[in-house]
């Protein structure tokens, strides 16, 4: 089989992991080296799913002994099974780099006969690509569940980022749809990575000669709808993996059906609302200081399709607002909806100049369709709806709806296709 | 209100900016504008010094590196009507230090702030989309029209990036090229350009590349609305995998 079909199938089969980020690292190497890491993360292109390409996105080998219920690469599929040499992948990692396509490899592989063996082999390839052609671009790598210390050791050295797949968001669910994976036996290397990242990083504050391990930090990814578990269980998952795994990000990946399997749910159409929303309750875990708790609970254990999470939240709690502008401090800011992380910097910068009013707020970037329901300035409001947020949530439901419609351009254009 | 005027080239601005940052008691109530080929066009005419232009931007650029490069940015952008707000927020760094850039209620400071974001998004962008090809003689070329004048920036990154191979950078709207020869980078302008050979090897690369592109789309997620949002289709004339 040549390249190019190893390549249709390896690149097929990989496209289901949801994390592309090419963040979080910046490395550079001497004269003769080629690449660097860029932390912000560069984005090369855009699928035509609209997900970001910024890595070489393929499995290794899709040649698995596993037998998964939601994997298109599970052992009882009937699909073709091939694997990259070291050799190939090298050779097609430096060749699309150095034309711009990519800002690094994403590996990560099926297990082939052994945990051991398949995570010798990706090793193989970053240690080749470090070492040999001295590449310093992005790599991100999978940790293959079982395979020993020492090999985990070594490809921290080598790749930006490590990630460990939790695959599902409990360990009923584990055993039921992914029989011959263990949850005990992810923890484990995700316990491992933790610590040693957080070691490596003291050691480098004593000393900057001690080599980085896995600077990005790590990283791991859930399916999202192939399981019962509740948006609050999930969250509640994601915000322990943050806090005592010291995880850099958790990503969803919506259940797309690719097998016929009885233990799966039957779904029309991937669950993308739902990902969208947990995503968005991520983020208020990561930067915006909200708990689990806080976003979700026991009677309300689902988001809101129809309203992101910070907004649902705010109709919750009417007495936390009006919040002044020019008087409240960030963490009060942060939780208006309407207003993120760079509105509230921005205005924690700019109002130490001159007040802000409704009119410089929409110019700085505030979504004033969502905040103006939640602020005052220098106590004269907005809008005086704070004691009502049926109504509220009326109007930025409306507000969405207007904004979701394609602009009349394109509609126009669509009647004559 | 005082009026000034200049030539129009960068270095004639800033020769106006300097000449009016030495000169005026109130550097914020003046306008500064390109000089026109109109008879009753009122103004002090300010000829350009290349020396002071050199002087100027570099202390700023010493004492304000962050306020700089939003200020060469500014410029870069190529935008029309940008001169006073240019002066103004200037001034404002100079009298008040680099903070000032904070303060986003100064119309001068807003304005200058959001463009130069504008441009800065746009160098990021090229950062991921430029696509180099490699020609018979072994170097790379990459052709580009950017809406900003991006080319020396954006060369700046790949010098560190790509920094092993010889490069060519167009920018094809502006006739504009850069060349890195392996140790230093040359800017130029492009009398014509006439489409060099392409190395053997080269399309096969590139049908891998579409190769990956296509497979690694979820076929049940399609969403071109929001691949467009991310990568508008202005940029996709010179992109291997949208040709």
């Amino acid at each position: 089989m040549d390249t190019m079909d190893k390549l249709k199938i390896l690149a097929g089969s990989a496209r289901y992991d949801a994390s592309c980020a090419s963040s979080g690292s910046s490395r550079s190497g001497g004269e003769g080296s080629l690449g660097n890491a860029s932390s912000g993360g560069i984005c090369h292109s855009w699928s035509d799913d609209g997900r970001c390409i910024s890595l070489l996105k393929v499995l290794l080998s899709n040649d698995c002994r596993y037998d998964c219920a939601y994997c298109v690469n599970r052992s009882s599929n009937p699909v073709e099974r091939t694997s990259f040499t070291v050799e190939e992948l090298v050779g097609l990692t430096i060749s699309f780099y150095r034309r711009n396509y990519i800002e690094g490899l994403f590996l990560s592989s099926a297990v082939e006969a052994s945990p051991d063996y398949t995570m010798e082999r990706m090793v193989a390839v970053v240690r080749r690509l470090r070492q040999e052609e001295r590449f310093f671009g992005y790599i991100h790598m999978k940790i293959i569940p079982g395979c020993s210390r020492e090999l985990v050791k070594e490809a921290g050295f080598h790749a930006d980022r490590l990630s460990v797949n939790i695959e599902l968001p409990s360990g009923d669910s584990l055993n039921r749809l992914a029989p011959q994976k263990r949850k005990e036996s992810i923890l484990k290397p995700m316990a491992l990575l933790g610590e040693t990242i957080s070691a490596n990083r003291l050691e480098r504050k004593n000393s900057r000669s001690v080599p980085r391990f896995s600077p990005a930090g790590q990283s791991t990814q859930m399916i999202i709808g192939a399981s019962p578990e509740s948006d609050h269980r999930i969250l509640l998952l994601s915000q322990g993996l943050y806090k005592k795994m010291n995880l850099k990000r958790v990503y969803y990946s919506a259940y797309v059906p690719v097998n016929h399997d009885n233990r799966l749910p039957v779904l029309a159409n991937p669950p993308l609302k739902r990902e969208h929303r947990l995503y968005q309750a991520d983020w208020l875990l990561r930067h915006y200081g909200f708990s689990a708790d806080e976003i979700l609970s026991q009677e309300h254990p689902f988001l809101d399709e129809h309203l992101d999470p910070k907004a649902a939240w705010a109709l919750r709690h009417p007495e936390f607002f009006p919040v002044d502008i020019n008087r409240a401090d960030y963490a009060a800011l942060l939780r208006v909806p309407g207003i993120g992380v760079t509105s509230a910097k921005r205005i924690v910068a700019a109002r130490r100049y001159a007040v802000f009013t409704p009119d410089g707020l929409k110019k700085i970037g505030v979504v004033m369709k969502r905040a103006r329901y939640f602020i005052t300035c220098s106590g004269k409001p907005v809008e005086r709806l704070f004691d009502r947020p049926a109504l509220i949530r009326r109007k930025l439901l409306a507000a969405e709806t207007v904004a979701s419609q394609p602009p009349l351009k394109q509609r126009q254009i669509s009647l004559f296709q | 209100m005082n009026r000034y005027r200049y030539d129009g080239t960068t270095e004639g601005l800033l020769t106006a900016i300097d000449h009016i940052l030495r000169h005026e008691t109130d550097p914020q109530k003046v306008e500064l504008e390109p000089q026109r080929q109109n008879l009753f066009d009122e103004g002090v005419y300010i000829a350009t010094d290349p020396q002071r232009a050199d002087i100027l931007i570099r202390r700023f650029s010493a004492a304000y590196p962050d306020n700089a490069r939003q200020v060469i940015y500014v410029i870069l952008s190529e935008k029309e009507l940008m001169e006073t707000s240019l002066l103004q927020y200037m001034h404002a760094v100079s009298v008040y230090g680099c903070r000032i850039g904070a303060h986003l209620t100064h119309p001068a400071v807003l304005a200058v702030h959001f463009l130069a974001r504008k441009v800065g998004r746009e160098v990021h962008r090229f950062k991921g989309l430029l696509r180099f090809a490699m020609l018979e003689d072994g170097s790379y070329l990459a052709r580009m029209e950017p809406d900003f004048n991006i080319i020396q920036p954006l060369s700046k990154f790949f010098t560190r990036r790509l920094g092993t191979q010889e490069w060519f950078i167009c920018d094809v709207k502006r006739s504009l090229v850069s060349h890195w020869d392996g140790r230093k980078i040359d800017f130029g302008t492009l009398e014509s350009f006439r489409s060099p050979e392409l190395a053997e090897e080269e399309l096969q690369v590139q049908r891998l590349w579409k190769t990956f592109f296509t497979h690694v789309a979820i076929p049940e997620r399609k969403n071109p609305q929001l691949q467009r949002s991310f990568m508008p289709m202005k940029y996709w004339k010179y992109l291997v995998e949208k040709e």
